[in-house]
């Protein structure tokens, strides 16, 4: 059971690697914000199959702390976004 | 192999083809919003579904819960997170 | 952002006492239930309580039952949503003709709209881009000419019934 749960974890730390790989390789900002969502879910699957696999369950902390940030820095990006002069009309936004 | 054991690989694989999907959509899908379909909505599921399948590989009520709420927050800030991204692009943008 | 004004009434209220220990019990899920760090965990949900107070004030109360048939409605959905992207994306041609569909929610602009806007980003094949003011949300759709309108109405109807007086006079 641990070897299948940690080869499904590489997979998954595999498929999130490729999607980070070509959203950082756009040019437009968004996109790149998008790769910080992608690594907090994609981070806290893997970590935590890593934990079910190893039987050590502070990885789920690690992942909770993930998504956690990500959440965040998406937040800071959009309030940052919010102080540029072009957004003067800005619509309001959601909590 | 248990019951649950077959549970949790069931599950657990989905969700990883799910991640595969996330990325395949990220590859293939034609503009940037739709790209965050792909991601806000396949990677959760796959998110969820992994949740899922651990549900019996832990040792306590308490790890089973905490597992519950990091998939909620994700999901709350995903939905959160990918409507406010998409409103950014869009204003950068307006005919996206 | 439009918060609704905090009333002037006392803060000591048992719903937000109640919603106090739901914190409180968030916190030792997360943290675990060792005595010794109950005192950090009773601030943390004190402050969380605190900080919640002008995002959902107090006198606006959620209908449980409206709560359940919401989760059972949405829940479904959004695995249909995961389903649907994943199909898209595995199909071995891109069949999709994205585009953006202006729909007129009768919700008041501000946190029931914002929660509207962030279930309906769950939906099959739909993301709201922008929750502006006057009640226009512009959506994004993967398929555009799909009958959208008519299931964006339904979702707000259904989200509607879990928020008494969050009906927009028009």
């Amino acid at each position: 059971m641990a070897e299948s749960l940690t080869l499904i974890a590489l997979f998954v730390l595999l498929a999130s690697a490729a999607g980070l790989a070509i959203v950082l390789r756009s040019h437009i900002a968004i996109e790149k914000l998008m790769a910080v969502q992608l690594l907090g879910t994609g981070g806290a699957a893997t970590l935590l199959l890593l934990g079910a696999a190893t039987a050590q369950p502070a990885l789920a902390d690690v992942a909770l702390l993930l998504v956690l940030l990500s959440a965040f820095s998406c937040a800071a990006f959009t309030l940052g976004e919010g102080e540029s002069p072009e957004a003067a009309a800005k619509p309001d936004e959601p909590s | 192999m248990g019951l649950a054991d077959a549970f949790t690989l069931i599950c657990v694989v989905a969700g990883a083809v799910l991640f595969l999907a996330g990325t395949l959509g990220l590859l293939r899908f034609p503009d940037t919003l739709s790209r965050l379909h792909a991601l806000s909505k396949a990677d959760n599921l796959g998110l969820g579904l992994i949740v899922l399948g651990l549900m019996p590989q832990q040792a306590s009520l308490m790890g089973g819960a905490k597992l519950v709420c990091i998939w909620l927050l994700a999901q709350l800030s995903a939905a959160t997170a990918s409507q406010l991204i998409a409103g950014i692009a869009a204003r950068r943008k307006p005919q996206a | 952002m439009t918060v609704p004004s905090s009333p002037r009434r006392p803060l000591w209220r048992p719903s937000l006492l109640g919603r106090g220990l739901l914190f409180f019990a968030l916190w030792l899920v997360l943290i675990g239930a060792a005595l010794k760090d109950w005192p950090v965990g009773l601030v943390a949900a004190a402050a969380a309580t605190w900080a919640s107070i002008p995002l959902w004030p107090p006198e606006s109360r959620l209908s449980a039952t409206g709560l359940a048939r919401f989760v059972l409605r949405f829940l479904p959905q959004a695995v249909a949503a995961g389903l649907d992207v994943a199909r898209r994306a595995f199909a071995r041609r891109i069949a999709m003709k994205p585009g953006i569909v202006t729909y007129r929610a009768s919700l008041r602009p501000g946190l029931a709209q914002g929660a509207l806007c962030a279930v309906m980003s769950l939906q099959p094949g739909k993301l709201p881009v922008s929750c502006a003011a006057r009640g226009d949300m512009r959506v994004h759709c993967l398929d555009s000419d799909a009958s959208v309108t008519a299931e964006l109405a339904a979702d707000e109807a259904a989200f509607l019934r879990i928020l008494p007086g969050g009906r927009a006079g028009g």
